[in-house]
């Protein structure tokens, strides 16, 4: 009886309120119609969805002003805020809202190594497991268009650029000593561990006005946040060992890691004999240590990175009839801090210091040179999104250099040189998304160095198109300066800085899984230092009188699609350069830059045998040397570059990977360069020697287990 | 008095109107994504989210719609869409409840969706974190049926990928299949999946149970 009342009632009172329909179309901006919209009055339960035509319609008993809310999957959010009574025949479009991983990317100059970002075109364990790198995240960014073979360097060589015109940076903070010391025609690597970082970046030219003091490239490594857990990995190779640890409590963690290197045993086993004896083989310990701490609204970093790397070696050198002896001490100690604190409205800020101490003691030809570099990097920087379309970004930074160079003769006389420098620089920059088809990239960077009192403005500008869903279209222009390197600056500092332009045209079209660049540029180079001595000393005579240019097509395309189980990629580049700089006496192309360079990397994973097998392939056309022989200056070529590489990692279980690589595995005889006497011979000839690699194959093994509190991850998890 | 029977009366069935909107709001969430009208549903989720503003549950389902019609997804942008929705509504969700171990599994099963979508871009950095989630899930409720299934499905797989002895799991999902038949949530709506799965799991054991 009483229910019966009060479902009387109920439906009374349901009849009793005034019902109003709520109704319209909702469409996209080019009037097609949006079927599954969501649309309800905000803090109700009246709503519906609109119909396959777009349409919704549904009755409200609410009265007065109301806020009509209509949502989409892939569209901003709209609202209509109304009486009831007026929100009939609405007519609502939705506009596009700006997605990450199908819209449009400002791609021009970079390659990313993310994991999320669509513009990845390589991952960070892509780098570990590419033939030939042997884990060195930079040997393995060589196998990327723009860059070109210099095999007995190790150093990044960017679109006809020098080493030096690349820097790199860690969490956006200057890492003044990248690679490790070495001797000449000894190929260096990355002083850091690829694991370390969840994303690399590699920019090949006209990059953010964040970055600056690079004419060619840099290089920008993000670490790793929070790590997913509690690991220890224990590593055991043939040419070292290591061990790392990583502790976590909530928020907070703390890895360290440690290797020990020595090429001593490999040496004894299969002796490097091409030019070279090894009186002392490279010899190097490392430690690096990570606390990491994770606030509601805040990331804290604190990096410590300690290595130390000795080497004594003789060398064969045309101009003494004994072997040259070369002896090398190097201590490096790095500190990277961050700061990030992300505010209420939108504000990030961001602040870090690094710095670092590297001291290097030489002994040649009797000589001993001690130097040491002190340096340091203060950065600030304020980021404001002001919707996903626009954002702005702003900081200044300094730059701190303290160089020192003693050298004590034979004949004990002591020399002394070095400089001081403050760098002062401040950058502007807005990211504006027009559409997901459009946006734009705009800034300028201004630099003062105390050194050589230079001051200048680099305007950056990069643009991008999309010209449907998996094309599109890039533009860049930027200008870049630099200081002159330590090894001029410390002797003269009546310089001004170097520059570059570049103009950067770039296509690119993904489709699942594959990846196809193309980019055309053109680099202008002014300003460069000349001297007119064989290397720079303390009475050469420097100008700032050198010029370039670099242009040329790279092109890339990766598939791991295609064929199951295979992933491959194809890196070409053509480069024409040409520059008058240091101790040229006319203008022409630079022994670090082969017209043609070729890059096949692959890496087949082999279920049955729980084993993935990578090779590469790399080709470089002959290098440009100097026979004083002839009248032309840099007119004759090196045969060309050939290397094969093979490597096989294999699963024994989750947590335990055997690792093999053979570097150059067909033993092609490669020749890097070639050294003429200073004087001629009897006959009047200069005679010559070959630079080969101190040998043509490397063989490496390694074992590497992890043991971790779920005991499942390894590092080729999930291949 | 006959007055303020009416009264009395009008009150209780004006709160049962309120409270039933949230039950049938629910309940035609639930018809329709049993019909699979995926769209619909969510979307009814999503409206009853935005007016039960506290209620932790109502963002659950948002999430889990959207996850579940993700598994087999060709289409980048779709899935990519629903994901990222689905990711949106449980942080949501979590903030309401925090430490609920449902959310967190369920926080799981978007990252596998990631990667059963391309595995060779996501597993390495989303592998870990199911791990973490699953181990975190398990110290939270170690008698929740669908923490012991979700991690013990996830253990597998890899176990049996590697040859290894599958039969610690097995006996993981045997003791969720127990529990699945005393667990009981006085809050209405309580996440209640998983028995069926936990059969089939079990089925696909063999003798290793």
């Amino acid at each position: 009886m009483k229910r019966l009342f009060t479902l009387l009632f109920l439906s009374m009172l349901g009849t009793g309120l005034a019902q109003t329909t709520i109704n319209g179309m909702v469409s996209d901006t080019k009037g097609n119609p949006i079927p599954g919209a969501n649309v309800y009055l905000e803090g109700t339960y009246d709503g519906g969805s609109t119909n396959e035509g777009g349409a919704f319609a549904f009755v409200t008993t609410e009265t007065g002003e109301q806020t009509l809310v209509i949502s989409m999957i892939g569209y901003e959010s709209h609202m209509e805020i109304g009486d009831v009574s007026y929100l009939k025949n609405l007519q609502i479009k939705l506009v596009e809202a700006i997605n990450q991983l199908n819209g449009v990317t400002l791609s021009a100059g970079t390659f990313e190594a993310g994991d999320n970002s669509k513009v990845s075109v390589l991952k960070p364990l892509d780098i570990v497991t590419t033939a030939g790198a042997a884990g060195d995240f930079v040997a393995a960014l060589q196998t990327l268009p723009g860059t070109t073979t210099v095999n007995e360097d190790g150093r990044l060589f960017v679109r006809g650029g020098a080493a030096g015109e690349t820097q790199v940076f860690v969490d956006g903070l200057r890492v003044f000593q990248p690679f490790n010391a070495t001797a000449n025609n000894i190929p260096t690597r990355g002083r850091f561990s690829p694991f370390l970082f969840k994303g690399i970046t590699f920019s090949t030219g006209g990059y953010s006005a964040e970055y600056g003091q690079a004419l060619s490239s840099v290089l920008l490594l993000n670490s790793v946040d929070v790590p997913d857990q509690e690991k220890t990995e224990i590593n055991v190779m043939s040419v070292g060992g290591g061990l790392g640890h990583t502790e976590i409590w909530g928020d907070q963690s703390l890895s360290f890691n440690t290797q020990y290197i020595n090429l001593a045993p490999y040496e004894a086993l299969i002796p490097s004999t091409q030019g070279i004896r090894w009186n002392s083989p490279f010899e190097s310990i490392s430690g690096e240590t990570v606390f990491r701490s994770k606030g509601e609204k805040s990331m804290l970093k604190l990096y410590a990175n300690f290595n130390h790397s000795n080497l004594d070696i003789d060398q064969e050198n045309i101009n003494f009839d004994d072997f040259v002896r070369f002896q090398l001490t190097n201590n490096n100690l790095y500190f990277n801090t961050s700061y990030k604190y992300f505010f209420e409205n939108e504000w990030t800020l961001s602040t870090g210091t690094s710095i670092s101490w590297d001291t290097n003691d030489i002994n040649v030809f009797d000589t001993a040179i001690e130097a040491q570099e002190a340096a340091a990097h203060v950065k600030l920087k304020l980021k404001k999104s002001f919707s996903n379309r626009w954002d702005i970004n702003f900081g200044a930074e300094l730059f701190q250099t303290d160089y020192e160079e003693t050298v004590l003769t034979p004949d004990q006389m002591e020399f002394q040189n070095g400089f001081d420098d403050q760098l002062f620089a401040g950058f502007l920059e807005s990211d504006i998304f027009f559409s997901n088809h459009l946006a734009m990239k705009v800034g300028a960077r201004i630099e003062n160095a105390s050194v050589i009192g230079d001051f200048t403005v680099s305007p950056r500008v990069s643009l991008a198109y999309k010209t449907s869903e998996k094309g599109q279209f890039s533009l860049a222009y930027g200008d870049f300066y630099q200081n002159p390197l330590n090894e001029i600056l410390r002797y003269d500092q009546g310089l001004i800085s170097e520059k570059t332009s570049h103009y950067i045209f770039n296509y690119q079209y993904q489709n699942n899984g594959k990846t196809f660049r193309a980019e055309a540029y053109y680099k202008d180079y002014d300003h460069l230092v000349k001297f007119n001595t064989e290397l720079p000393e303390f009475n050469s005579q420097f100008t700032n009188a050198g010029f370039g240019y670099a242009t040329g097509l790279d092109v890339f395309w990766r598939d791991n699609k295609s064929i199951k189980n295979l992933d491959y990629w194809l890196s070409y580049s053509y480069l024409d350069t040409a520059r008058d700089f240091r101790n040229f006496r006319e203008s022409a192309t630079p022994n670090f830059a082969p017209a043609h360079n070729f890059s096949l990397v692959t890496k087949y994973w082999v279920d049955s045998l729980k084993s993935q097998v990578g090779l590469s392939y790399q080709y470089a056309s002959g290098r440009p040397y100097d026979n004083p022989n002839t009248p032309e200056f840099l007119a004759e070529k090196t045969k060309p570059f050939n290397n094969l590489s093979l490597n096989w990692a294999y699963l024994i279980d989750q947590q335990k990977i055997l690792y093999f690589s053979v570097n150059n595995v067909l033993g092609f005889n490669n020749i890097n360069n070639y050294q003429y006497a200073n004087t001629p011979n009897a006959n009047g000839i200069f005679e010559r020697q070959t630079i080969r690699p101190p040998a043509d194959s490397f063989f490496f093994v390694g074992f590497f287990w992890t043991i971790s509190t779920d005991g499942r991850s390894n590092q080729l998890d999930n291949l | 008095m006959k007055n303020t029977v009416l009264i009395l009366v009008a009150i209780f069935s004006l709160g049962l109107y309120a409270q039933s909107d949230y039950e049938k709001g629910m309940q035609k969430a639930f018809q329709l994504w049993e019909a699979e009208k995926t769209v619909y549903a969510s979307n009814l989720f999503e409206r009853i989210a935005a007016a039960e503003d506290d209620n932790w549950l109502p963002y659950y389902y948002v999430a889990q719609v959207n996850t579940f019609a993700s598994f087999g997804e060709k289409d980048g942008k779709t899935l990519s869409n629903q994901l990222e929705k689905a990711k949106m509504f449980l942080d949501i969700a979590k903030r309401l409840s925090p430490n609920n171990p449902e959310l967190l599994i369920q926080e799981a099963m978007i990252n596998t969706a990631w990667i059963a979508f391309d595995g060779a871009t996501y597993g390495m950095t989303l592998s870990p974190k199911n791990a973490k989630l699953y181990t975190k899930a398990l110290q939270l409720a170690p008698d929740n049926p669908r923490v012991i299934l979700s991690k013990a499905e996830w253990d597998m797989g890899s176990a049996r990928y590697f040859g290894k002895d599958i039969s610690p799991y097995c006996k993981d999902v045997k003791r969720a299949l127990e529990l699945f038949a005393t667990f009981k949530s006085d809050i209405a709506f309580y996440p209640s999946w998983g028995k069926e799965r936990a059969e089939e799991v079990l089925a696909s054991c063999g003798d290793n149970e």
